[in-house]
C-alpha cells in the first residue's frame, strides 16, 4: 500500500485503467474459450452419436441380413448380441473413431480395429459402463489413452428402439488433439489480442491521464517557484474548461492575494524603517554635534536635549502605534463589555475640553444606550479623532462630538469646522504612513498611523469608520459599532 | 523663517555662508548648532517657497537641501534655482536609499547627496569637499599662523620654513587649533575631534598628545597653545601672543 502510494497519479491512474482492462479482456477472452471447447466437445459427441445411430440400427433391428443358422429374435438376447458384435464393431470404427461392444455383464464381446491406421479403443471404465447398462443415453467422458486426450461415447444397445431390455453397450472413442490443438491456437490467438488491446489500453490510458494532469504538473510547478520566492509567476490557464482549469484559476487568485498581501507588508516596513529614518538621523547629528564640541555650551546642551527628548518620545509614540496595530491584526484583543454611552461621555467630555484648549467643544447626547464594547479602545479611538480634530482647527474653533441610534447600530461621530480634507486625499487619509500635503500635517510629530489605528481599532469591535469633509470647511469623521 | 544663526559669536566676514532647507525642526537645530561651531554662517528655511525667497534676497556658498518639504519638494526647489541661474553648490538630503532618487537629484542640478541618517563628520567633509571646488575661501588646503605653515593636501607643516615631522594625531590637533584660533577646547572635545567618538579611556591622553605638540613646534615656554586650567586648551598665533 505504501509502494502505491508513492506513485505518480498518472501512473496509479493508468495502473488501474489496465487493471480494469485485463479484467474485462480476461472475463470475455475466457469465456470465448471455454465456450469454444464447449463446443468443440460438443460437435465431437453429436458427430460420434450421429455417425452410430444408423449402424446400430442396421445391425440391431432391420435385421435383413443373414446369419446362418439363426433367426435373431427368437435367440437369447446375449448371443444375438454375440453373433452380431464382430460386424458391428467393425461398421462403427473408423479412421479415428474406435469401437468396443460390451455385453450385459461387461465382457468385452468385440474390439473395432481391424486395419493397423486404425485406433485400438480404450479399455471400457466399469463405472461408466454400468450407468449406460442402467439405460442411460448421454454418457460422456473424458480420459488419457496412449498419452491423448480421448472421449469416450457409451451408447446402450437396446433389444427394440425405446426398449428398456438392455443387449449391451457400444463404447466409441476419438482422441481429442485436433481439437486440442484447435483449441491451443485460439487461445493463442485470444491472449495475443489480449496483450496487444492491454498495450495499446494502457498507452493510451497513460497518455489520457498524463495529458490531463499535465494542468496539476503544470500548477505544482509554479507552486515550487512562488515557494522560492518569485510571486510575480502565473499558471498558464488550459483551455480545457475542466476541473484543472478551475483550480488554476483558483490557484492564480490566490498568488494575486498573497502578492498584494506581501507588497503590502514590504512597503509597511519599508514606510516604518522611513519613519524610523528621521528621528534617528536627528538623534545621532545631535550626539555628533555635542561631542564635537558643542558640550561646552550649556545652551547648546539645553536645546540639543530637549531636540533629542522630543525625537526619542516621536520614536516610542512610533513604536506603540506600530505595536497597537499590529496586536489589533493578530488576535482577539478586544475586550467588550456593556457600556452605557451616556456615562462614557459624561466621563470623556472633561478630559476633552482640557485637550480642546481654545476650541470650543459641545456634546450632542442621543439616547440612553448601552453598547458592548472595549471602553479602552472607544476612549483611544475618540482621543485619537479628537486630536485630529484639533489639531486642523484654529483656536477659536468649534468641535462636535455625539452619538445617535441607527438600526442595529450607534454612530458616534467627531465634527470640526477646521481647514478639511482635500478630495484628492480623502481616499488614503486611512492608509498606514499616509500623511497629507497640508503644512499641519507635515507639521505635527505623527508617523501617519492614527487613523489606520482608529479604523483597525473600529473594525476589531466589527463597525465601519467613514469621514465626510471638503476643504476650508471642516470634517466629520463618524463611525458605527453594532448593539 | 529666517534664523540667523545666533550661535556663533560674530566672526570674520570670511566665513562661508549656507542655507538648510529642512523641515524636521530637530535636524536644522543641530545642523545649524554643529555648522556654526564649525565657523559657517548658517540660515535656515523651513519650507522651499521661504528656501527659494532666501536665495533671491541674498548669496549663499552652499544649500543643503531635504527632499521632503511641505509644498515645493527638494527637487522642485533644486529645479527652480538652476532654472534662475544659481550655480552655487547643493547638498541634498535623503531620506530614500533608492538610486533612482539620487540620480534625479544629480540630474536636476545637485552637486552631492547624503542620505539619512547620515554621520555628521561626512556632511562637514562633503560640504568643505563642495566649497573646495567652488573655490570658497574657507576652504583653503593651506593653513597659516605666524610663522606656521599647515598644508592639508600634502599634510606637511612649516614653522619659519623649517619641516616639522607631525603624528596623525598631533597633526589633527594642530589643524583645529589653527582653524579656531583664541577657542578654549575641552580635552573631552579634543578627544572626540582628534580621536573619534568610540575612544574609550582618560583624557588626559589628550595633554600628552599636547605636549609632544609643543615639543615639535618649539612652543615652550608655552605661548601659542595655552592650557586654560580647569577647562582645557586655546591656540593664540605669534602675532597676538
Amino acid at each position: 500500500m505504501k509502494f502505491w502510494s508513492q506513485l505518480p497519479l498518472r501512473v496509479r491512474l493508468s495502473l488501474l485503467y489496465v487493471a480494469l482492462l485485463t479484467l474485462s479482456v480476461g472475463v470475455v477472452g475466457g469465456y470465448a474459450y471455454w465456450n469454444l471447447w464447449r463446443s468443440l466437445l460438443y460437435s465431437t459427441t453429436s458427430r460420434l452419436r450421429a455417425q452410430a445411430k444408423p449402424v446400430i440400427e442396421h445391425w440391431l433391428y432391420t435385421k435383413d441380413y443373414v446369419i446362418p443358422g439363426l433367426k435373431s429374435s427368437a435367440l437369447p438376447e446375449s448371443l444375438q448380441l454375440e453373433k452380431i458384435a464382430t460386424p458391428l464393431a467393425r461398421d462403427l470404427t473408423s479412421r479415428n473413431t474406435a469401437a468396443l461392444i460390451l455385453d450385459k455383464t461387461e465382457k468385452v464381446l468385440a474390439v473395432g480395429k481391424h486395419l493397423p491406421e486404425e485406433p485400438i479403443p480404450p479399455p471400457p471404465n466399469p463405472a461408466y459402463t454400468r450407468l449406460a447398462l442402467a439405460g442411460q443415453n448421454e454418457i460422456n467422458y473424458k480420459m488419457t489413452w496412449n498419452g491423448d486426450p480421448t472421449l469416450v461415447v457409451l451408447i446402450p444397445l437396446r433389444s427394440s428402439p425405446g426398449s428398456k431390455t438392455i443387449l449391451g453397450v457400444a463404447q466409441l472413442s476419438t482422441s481429442l488433439a485436433p481439437i486440442n490443438r484447435i483449441l491451443l491456437w485460439n487461445g493463442l490467438m485470444l491472449l495475443g489480442v489480449m496483450l496487444l488491446t492491454l498495450l495499446i489500453g494502457g498507452g493510451i490510458g497513460l497518455w489520457v491521464t498524463s495529458s490531463n494532469l499535465r494542468g496539476l504538473r503544470e500548477v505544482a510547478q509554479t507552486c515550487k517557484q512562488i515557494a522560492s520566492g518569485d510571486f510575480t509567476r502565473r499558471v498558464t490557464l488550459p483551455d480545457s474548461r475542466d476541473e484543472v482549469h478551475t483550480l488554476a484559476q483558483a490557484f492564480n487568485l490566490m498568488v494575486e492575494r498573497i502578492e498584494a498581501i506581501f507588497e503590502s507588508q514590504r512597503r509597511f516596513v519599508a514606510n516604518t524603517a522611513h519613519e524610523l529614518r528621521t528621528p534617528l538621523t536627528a538623534l545621532r547629528g545631535s550626539l555628533e554635534v555635542l561631542l564635537r564640541g558643542a558640550q561646552d555650551d550649556p545652551s547648546a546642551v539645553a536645546r540639543l536635549s530637549r531636540g533629542m527628548v522630543q525625537e526619542v518620545d516621536r520614536l516610542i509614540h512610533l513604536c506603540e502605534q506600530l505595536l497597537g496595530l499590529t496586536k489589533l491584526e493578530s488576535t482577539q484583543h478586544v475586550q467588550k463589555k456593556p457600556l452605557n454611552l451616556s456615562d462614557f461621555f459624561e466621563d470623556f467630555l472633561p478630559q476633552a475640553r482640557i485637550l480642546a484648549q481654545n476650541r470650543s467643544l459641545s456634546l450632542q447626547s442621543g439616547p440612553f444606550v448601552s453598547v458592548k464594547v472595549d471602553e479602552d479602545m472607544l476612549k483611544q479611538i475618540l482621543l485619537n479623532l479628537l486630536q485630529n480634530a484639533i489639531q486642523h482647527t484654529k483656536e477659536g474653533g468649534t468641535i462636535l462630538l455625539g452619538w445617535h441610534l441607527i438600526p442595529d447600530f450607534v454612530e458616534i461621530w467627531v465634527q470640526d469646522d477646521g481647514e478639511g480634507i482635500p478630495p484628492q486625499e480623502l481616499p488614503y487619509i486611512f492608509e498606514p504612513f499616509f500623511q497629507g500635503k497640508s503644512p499641519v500635517s507635515r507639521r505635527k510629530q505623527g508617523a501617519g498611523l492614527g487613523l489606520p489605528l482608529v479604523k483597525a481599532m473600529v473594525e476589531a469591535h466589527g463597525g465601519q469608520i467613514w469621514v465626510e469633509s471638503q476643504s476650508g470647511q471642516g470634517s466629520r469623521f463618524a463611525f458605527h459599532l453594532p448593539l | 523663517m529666517e534664523r540667523t544663526n545666533l550661535m556663533s559669536n560674530s566672526r570674520a566676514s570670511d566665513e562661508a555662508h549656507l542655507l538648510i532647507i529642512e523641515d524636521e525642526p530637530t535636524i536644522t537645530e543641530f545642523l545649524q548648532t554643529g555648522l556654526a561651531y564649525e565657523g559657517y554662517d548658517v540660515s535656515v528655511a523651513t519650507d522651499g517657497e521661504t528656501g527659494l525667497n532666501l536665495c533671491r534676497q541674498k548669496t549663499f556658498d552652499l544649500i543643503i537641501l531635504d527632499i521632503m518639504l511641505p509644498g515645493l519638494d527638494g527637487f522642485d526647489v533644486c529645479r527652480k534655482l538652476r532654472e534662475t541661474g544659481v550655480s552655487i553648490p547643493i547638498i541634498m538630503l535623503t531620506a530614500k536609499r533608492d538610486i533612482s532618487d539620487h540620480v534625479k537629484g544629480l540630474d536636476l542640478g545637485a552637486d552631492d547627496y547624503v542620505t539619512k541618517p547620515f554621520h555628521f563628520a561626512e556632511l562637514l567633509a562633503r560640504i568643505r569637499a563642495q566649497l573646495r571646488r567652488s573655490g570658497h575661501k574657507m576652504a583653503k588646503t593651506r593653513l597659516t599662523a605666524g610663522d606656521i605653515v599647515v598644508d592639508l593636501e600634502t599634510r606637511e607643516v612649516t614653522k619659519a620654513g623649517r619641516p616639522i615631522a607631525l603624528t596623525p594625531t598631533e597633526f589633527s590637533l594642530l589643524e583645529l587649533f589653527v582653524r579656531h584660533p583664541r577657542r578654549v577646547f575641552t580635552r573631552e572635545t579634543l578627544l572626540n575631534r582628534v580621536l573619534g567618538y568610540h575612544y574609550v579611556g582618560e583624557t588626559n591622553v589628550i595633554d600628552v598628545h599636547v605636549s609632544h605638540l609643543r615639543d615639535k613646534i618649539g612652543d615652550k615656554p608655552a605661548r601659542l597653545i595655552r592650557t586654560h586650567y580647569g577647562v582645557g586648551y586655546a591656540f593664540y598665533p605669534e602675532e597676538e601672543a
